[in-house]
């Protein structure tokens, strides 16, 4: 009995903090956005729908090529770093790949938004060069640029977990499929990445959710319509004071990541047993 | 000999880095042997196994297949194929994706895969096993699936590496015959790496002792057994028992000093190379006659007699081992009927046993296996 109560004792820090800084507001929030006026209803909900309806296709597909891109990128980099015979190019990649971990989505978008405008770093370096004339630049500083944007920050996170699961692969079967004849393509595609789907996955959902939930890039890079729902939720609270609306786009974001997340805990399920 | 080789390397010299494994190696192996590499970990002989197959560059050296330079060329152009310590079977594909894989890379055509993938099943006893991922399968049969898969694209060489190390003691007897019986059927050259000085015997033609990175020994299973060529060659093949004496070349004659514990031996040359002064004595335990104190049976000639103190018995099975003890030295000999523990004891050597060899400069010190 003593046991018992020290072990309720020991877990009641923990627990009240989920419940008090994360299932409480969650809880506030999901009621929030069914609140209208004084009354409870879906008002909020079709108001998102009739505004953001495109706001929302447009955050799924940005955020979806995004994950695909993600994914070939760091299949491409892992499978160099694992399968490559030039010591030297693996080392300098190995070094270089990482680093956009470490900048924070807000100066990825800083730094994005000076490089892709119309009259940004990139099209001066291609006009100087001769590539183009100052009539032919097209700036950048619309979906594809929060494409690039994360693209280019989130690629290095699922490479590093890609190129992990690569490296403790059993080496031998890739030098069995080589002894056989297998160009380093075919190990790759048929060898390799069957062998860490799952690490793969895993990786790229977690990607998904980060980019669902990111503001400052498409802030930076493309605030006018049509724009991600992060943009429009954060427009609703501060210029209109609209909570509902927020809310329910916030719930509606939710529900899209739901499902992505229903893969990973299926996954993560599936590996555990 | 080399010029009838099937398979030969040349002054090759094989390293990671500024470490050189295998230094200036030479061998030669001809069609449809049966080659194990045998030595204790370290000694180079995977490596050596790996240039063979491609996967390590040499710095310097050649290797030839039927009188073609492949030193430079991948590892599939090389007419060989490789089974792996730990199989390396592919385990999101079934058993006869993993068979077949070669053949698909051939760009063959499916009907022929799949006939040559029942071939191969019915041969090494698979059948029905097709449709199984490797996770499904007992170690023997992966590594008969693993086996299935070099066979397959019909190599001209086979390179075994340590492919029984990771099986039952019992499977891997039976896996043994299995795979020597094999290679003599389809009568392909065959390259073993092995740790196992028994399994190198019981399966190769030719048995090739690696040390260091030199090869110590090369020869017949019975000719490395009985005519070790070096002490390290004489331990690794279970002459663990070692003596230190004085020797006296003469002509066709060894004359052995008398020690504290024996008396003085004259036996045959038989054609050692041995100079005089400080020498090693190596025997098996298995080798030598074990008689009470007060048997006056002659010894025969040649054969060195020693004198010592049971220190203990065991029995490990078919025969008694006893610890005799020489002064500080302990050897081990066997017996069919037990002796008393601290009886005194003849020890006999038959001359033939008794392998004889220059005390090393500086340390004598022996390989623990």
């Amino acid at each position: 009995m003593q046991k018992r109560l020290l072990a309720i004792l020991l877990v009641i820090p923990a627990l009240v903090m989920i419940v008090l800084f994360f299932i409480v507001p969650l809880g506030a929030s999901v009621v929030g956005a069914f609140v209208v006026g004084d009354t409870y209803g879906l008002g909020n909900f079709s108001k998102s729908f009739e505004l953001y309806s495109s706001d929302m296709i447009f955050t799924l597909l940005i955020v979806g090529v995004s994950t695909l891109l993600i994914g070939l990128f760091s299949i491409a980099i892992g499978g160099y770093l694992t399968l490559g015979e030039n010591q030297r190019a693996v080392a300098v990649l190995r070094w270089l790949y990482r680093w956009p971990m470490f900048i924070p989505f807000i100066v990825v978008g800083q730094i994005l938004r000076t490089f892709l405008a119309k009259n940004g770093l990139m099209n001066n370096i291609l006009v100087s060069l001769g590539v183009l004339t100052p009539l032919q630049t097209v700036g950048f500083l619309d979906w594809r640029g929060i494409v690039i944007a994360f693209v280019w920050k989130q690629t290095p996170f699922v490479t590093l977990l890609v190129a992990g699961a690569m490296a403790s692969l059993d080496r031998s079967t890739i030098e069995a499929a080589r002894n056989l004849g297998a160009s380093r393509l075919r190990i790759l595609i048929e060898i390799v990445l069957p062998q860490i789907t799952g690490t793969l996955l895993v990786g790229l959902i977690l990607s998904f959710v980060t980019m669902m939930s990111v503001l400052s890039v498409p802030l930076m890079i493309n605030a006018q319509s049509p724009t991600m729902l992060t943009a429009d939720i954060a427009f609703r609270i501060n210029a209109h004071g609209d909570y509902g609306v927020a809310n329910a786009l916030g719930m509606i974001s939710l529900l899209l990541t739901a499902g992505v997340a229903l893969i990973y805990l299926r996954q993560s399920v599936k590996d555990r047993s | 000999m080399n010029d009838q080789a099937f398979l030969k390397v040349e002054r090759m010299s094989v390293g990671y880095g500024s470490t050189t494994v295998l230094d200036n190696l030479d061998l030669a192996i001809h069609k449809g042997e049966f080659v194990a590499l045998l030595g204790s970990s370290g000694c180079g002989k995977t490596t050596l196994l790996r240039t063979i197959a491609g996967f390590s560059k040499p710095f310097n050296g050649s290797i030839h297949v039927a009188n073609r330079d492949v030193t430079q060329m991948p590892p599939d152009k090389r007419g060989m194929a490789l089974v792996f310590q730990s199989y390396a079977l592919w385990p999101h594909m079934t058993v006869a994706q993993n068979i077949g894989y070669g053949l698909k890379l051939q760009k063959r055509s499916k009907d022929v895969i799949d006939a040559r993938v029942n071939e191969m099943q019915n041969l090494l006893g698979l059948g029905g096993l097709g449709a199984r991922k490797p996770a499904q399968l007992s170690g023997g049969q992966r590594q008969r699936v693993a086996l299935g898969r070099a066979l397959a694209i019909d190599p001209e060489i086979l390179l075994l590496d340590e492919p029984l190390s990771n099986l039952d003691a019992r499977i891997r007897l039976t896996v043994r015959h299995e795979i020597r019986s094999l290679q003599k059927r389809l009568g392909i050259t065959a390259i073993h790496v092995t740790h196992d000085r028994e399994e190198a015997m019981v399966m190769a033609d030719r048995i090739v002792i690696m040390n260091a990175g030199r090869i110590e020994q090369q020869g017949t299973p019975e000719e490395v057994y009985n005519k070790p060529a070096s002490p390290f060659v004489a331990a690794f093949m279970g002459a663990e028992n070692l003596l230190s004496m004085q020797a006296r070349v003469n002509g066709d004659q060894i004359e052995l000093a008398e020690g504290a514990f024996n008396p003085s031996t004259v036996t045959a040359r038989s054609g050692r190379s041995l100079a005089s002064g400080p020498v090693q004595l190596r025997f098996r335990a298995e080798a030598a006659r074990l008689a009470g104190s007060r048997d006056t049976a002659s010894a025969e000639p040649g054969s060195l007699e020693l004198r010592g103190q049971i220190a203990s018995v065991s029995y490990p099975g078919g025969h008694w081992r006893h610890a005799v003890r020489l002064g500080t030295d302990e050897i081990l000999v066997d017996a069919d009927t037990a002796f008393a523990e601290g009886e005194t004891v003849k020890v006999r050597i038959p001359a033939q046993s008794l392998f004889i060899f220059n005390a090393p400069q500086g340390s004598a010190a022996a390989p623990a296996h």
